[in-house]
């Protein structure tokens, strides 16, 4: 009974301190205009930018890294990273921690767009601008850097339809998971060119398991479901290194296009494995994002919620050894596995 | 005599170990992250992390039950996800309040389930929960067709993201109730006794009078009830209920704070303050290393080696006790 009284007070005192702070919970402060009030610096020397990268696993995340790294240094700012290592709850911490150091400005690339809209809004409360390198964005957030993801899917379906150039063969498309809304796509632009251009995407399936693996999987379930389709497209790299494998095993001559310009995918490219892919910049993503930032914070220019979106390209056998050396010159590392 | 003195000495520091070996570690941990890095140390900081160690730290406490009565739950990561889709999705229609107490209700059904295959069907934990594992994370694709739920009710945020009058994050006040509402149940209550009665002695607790089979089901739905809070407090963080991405490896991170915390496996010994110093541990660790820029492989080797170092010391209190446990 003495217990029961206990629990009855704390149950009491919580439902009192729950409604009274919650009463007093604000919104996110906003400025005249729009958009949210800016700390502004006269010394580069001051500005620390923080950020929250997805993972260092992957080729295209440490090009990112490297962007931003390279633009901080040559923007004179310092520089503090912390790696989420794929995980959403600790992404949300790592961003709520750069807030706790003060940094002056926030890049993320979250593992899970969905997930970073509090701890952004908690940023940009305490007057921190926040840019997302890549993948996606949920609420409000000053700026979003983002591949043009439909023109990369259109590119690869105009290659597929100029090599096959017969509209009775089908196609087939390894398409990515719900959740990634903007990655999307490029499996929208791919459907849409393709019907513009008279083709069928007879199998349009998900690769459930965004890997290698997975990719290979997904293409036997395509082989199954379409055995005579001529030509793939998987909206991610390695799944589409995987689908090509699955292609070299089935003995068939089917046309497979990438997406990424992973260094596996030029290494397939080169090894007549792939036959296309279609390149994003992670580096100049990377690096334009601290731009953004050092715009906002040296020159208080306004940016709420602008989608900028960043040229993809085509890579063939044909192109590839340019767009390579180009890669190497701009990023200081080589397209290829090293 | 002097055997007599040295036992108990040896006794005297067991005894001390075993009350203040985890809290020193933990203050050992903050000290040296203070003095190396100036952002460590700060309040708001030291308050996140405690804010932030609530979402394992609550579900550690439902699994500490399960663990003292012999069994484990390694379905709680997928339960955690499913959970957070129902409730998130359900809150439109119900509203804040309801649709908390909505979810919660699905929380401790799920977890019931659970106590139902294993005492009634008996089905070994492992087997069991390893199934529930695959059920319940295919049902939140299923039901959400891979789509997160996206969060907006004011309430429901607050619970994960609020500050009690601007400074203490919600999450620790719900932290500090739940484990004080749990060291009453267990420490105060015959149901605590029950627990570890049953974790010692299954078949003599059962000869006693004891409903061993309801206490099992009750400890399972006691962990259901808890994963639904830190799933409230984990979807309002993030904003968000992501069928995929929510609960990966948050059973590993559970059990890791309730056995680092020294509840034994094999049931009938636990430690609720024990689990709680634990995922403190874990969370500070991380976010030290982390503002040390430590890189992300190097820091899962450092939490390794911290946690296989922290059991090994708790060994050592077995050791000056005498018990041979060791």
């Amino acid at each position: 009974m003495r217990y029961a009284k206990i629990a009855f007070i704390a149950v009491v005192c919580l439902v009192l301190i729950l409604t009274v702070s919650f009463l007093g919970c604000k919104k996110e402060a906003a400025v005249e205009g729009g958009g949210m009030a800016v700390t502004t610096y006269a010394n580069a020397s001051d500005i620390t930018i923080g950020f929250s990268l997805w993972t260092m696993q992957f080729t295209f995340f440490q090009n990112v890294e490297k962007g931003v790294k390279d633009a901080c240094e040559d923007l004179g700012f310092k520089y503090v990273m912390i790696d989420q290592n794929s995980d959403a709850t600790k992404m949300v911490q790592d961003i709520n921690s750069l807030v706790g150091q003060k940094v002056s400005g926030i890049v993320v690339t979250p593992v899970d767009p969905g997930a970073i809209g509090p701890a952004v809004e908690n940023a940009r409360q305490n007057g921190i601008p926040v840019v997302c390198a890549d993948i996606g964005k949920s609420g409000p957030i000053n700026a979003l850097m983002i591949s043009d993801n439909f023109k990369g899917g259109q590119l690869a379906a105009e290659f597929l339809a100029s090599k096959l150039n017969d509209t009775t063969k089908p196609l087939g498309l390894g398409n990515l998971l719900p959740q990634w809304t903007y990655a999307r796509q490029r499996g929208e632009g791919f459907l849409a060119k393709a019907l513009e251009l008279g083709y069928d995407v007879a199998a349009n399936i998900i690769v459930q398991n965004p890997s290698a693996e997975g990719g290979f999987d997904t293409m036997q379930q395509i082989l199954s479901a379409v055995p005579d389709v001529a030509g793939v497209y998987f909206c991610s790299g390695r799944e589409a290194v995987g689908a090509a494998q699955a292609i070299q095993a089935s003995g068939k001559d089917i046309l497979s296009v990438g997406y990424n310009g992973d260094p596996e995918e030029f290494q397939a490219i080169k090894d007549g494995v792939l036959n296309a892919t279609i390149l994003q910049e992670p580096y100049f993503i990377g690096y334009r994002s601290v731009e953004i930032l050092a715009e906002i914070l040296l020159e208080g220019k306004f940016y709420e919620n602008v989608e900028v979106p960043v040229d993809v390209k085509l890579v063939t056998p044909e192109n590839m050894d340019a767009i390579a050396a180009e890669i190497l010159k701009k990023t200081g590392n080589s397209a290829f596995p090293e | 005599m002097d055997d007599f003195r040295f036992r108990k000495v040896k006794q005297n520091l067991g005894v001390f170990w075993g009350n203040f070996g985890l809290p020193l570690i933990f203050i050992i941990i903050v000290v040296v992250f203070s003095l190396s890095n100036p952002s460590f140390a700060t309040r708001y900081n030291i308050l996140s992390n405690f804010g932030f160690a609530a979402y394992v730290g609550i579900a550690a406490i439902g699994m500490t039950f399960v663990i003292m009565t012999g069994n484990f739950d390694i379905s709680i990561g997928s339960m955690l996800a499913l959970v957070a889709v129902l409730g998130s999705s359900f809150m439109p229609k119900t509203g804040g309040v309801i649709g908390v107490l909505a979810t919660l209700a699905i929380a401790c059904s799920l977890g019931f389930i659970n106590g139902i295959f294993v005492t009634k069907l008996r089905i070994p934990a492992f087997i069991t929960t390893l199934g529930m594992l695959f059920v319940f994370r295919a049902l939140a694709f299923i039901y959400t067709n891979n789509v997160p739920v996206y969060i907006s009710d004011r309430f429901w945020l607050y619970i994960g993201n609020g500050k009690l009058f601007g400074v203490i994050p919600f999450p620790v006040l719900l932290m500090g109730i739940c484990y004080l509402a749990a060291y009453l149940v267990l420490r105060k209550s015959p149901v605590g006794r029950y627990i570890i009665a049953v974790g010692t002695n299954a078949r003599a607790a059962a000869l006693s009078g004891i409903n061993v089979d309801n206490i099992k089901i009750l400890v399972f739905t006691l962990l259901g009830l808890f994963v639904g809070i830190s799933s409230i407090v984990n979807s309002a963080n993030q904003g968000a209920a992501n069928p995929g991405l929510m609960g990966q490896n948050f059973e590993f991170q559970v059990i890791t704070a309730v056995v680092l915390g020294g509840t034994a496996l094999s049931g009938g010994n636990g430690s609720l303050g024990g689990s709680l110093i634990a995922a403190l541990i874990v969370t500070f660790l991380g976010n030290g290393m982390g503002l040390m820029q430590v890189n992300s492989y190097w820091q899962l080797v450092a939490t390794g080696l911290v946690m296989i170092f922290a059991v090994s010391l708790n060994k050592l209190k077995f050791y000056l006790l005498g018990q041979g446990e060791y």
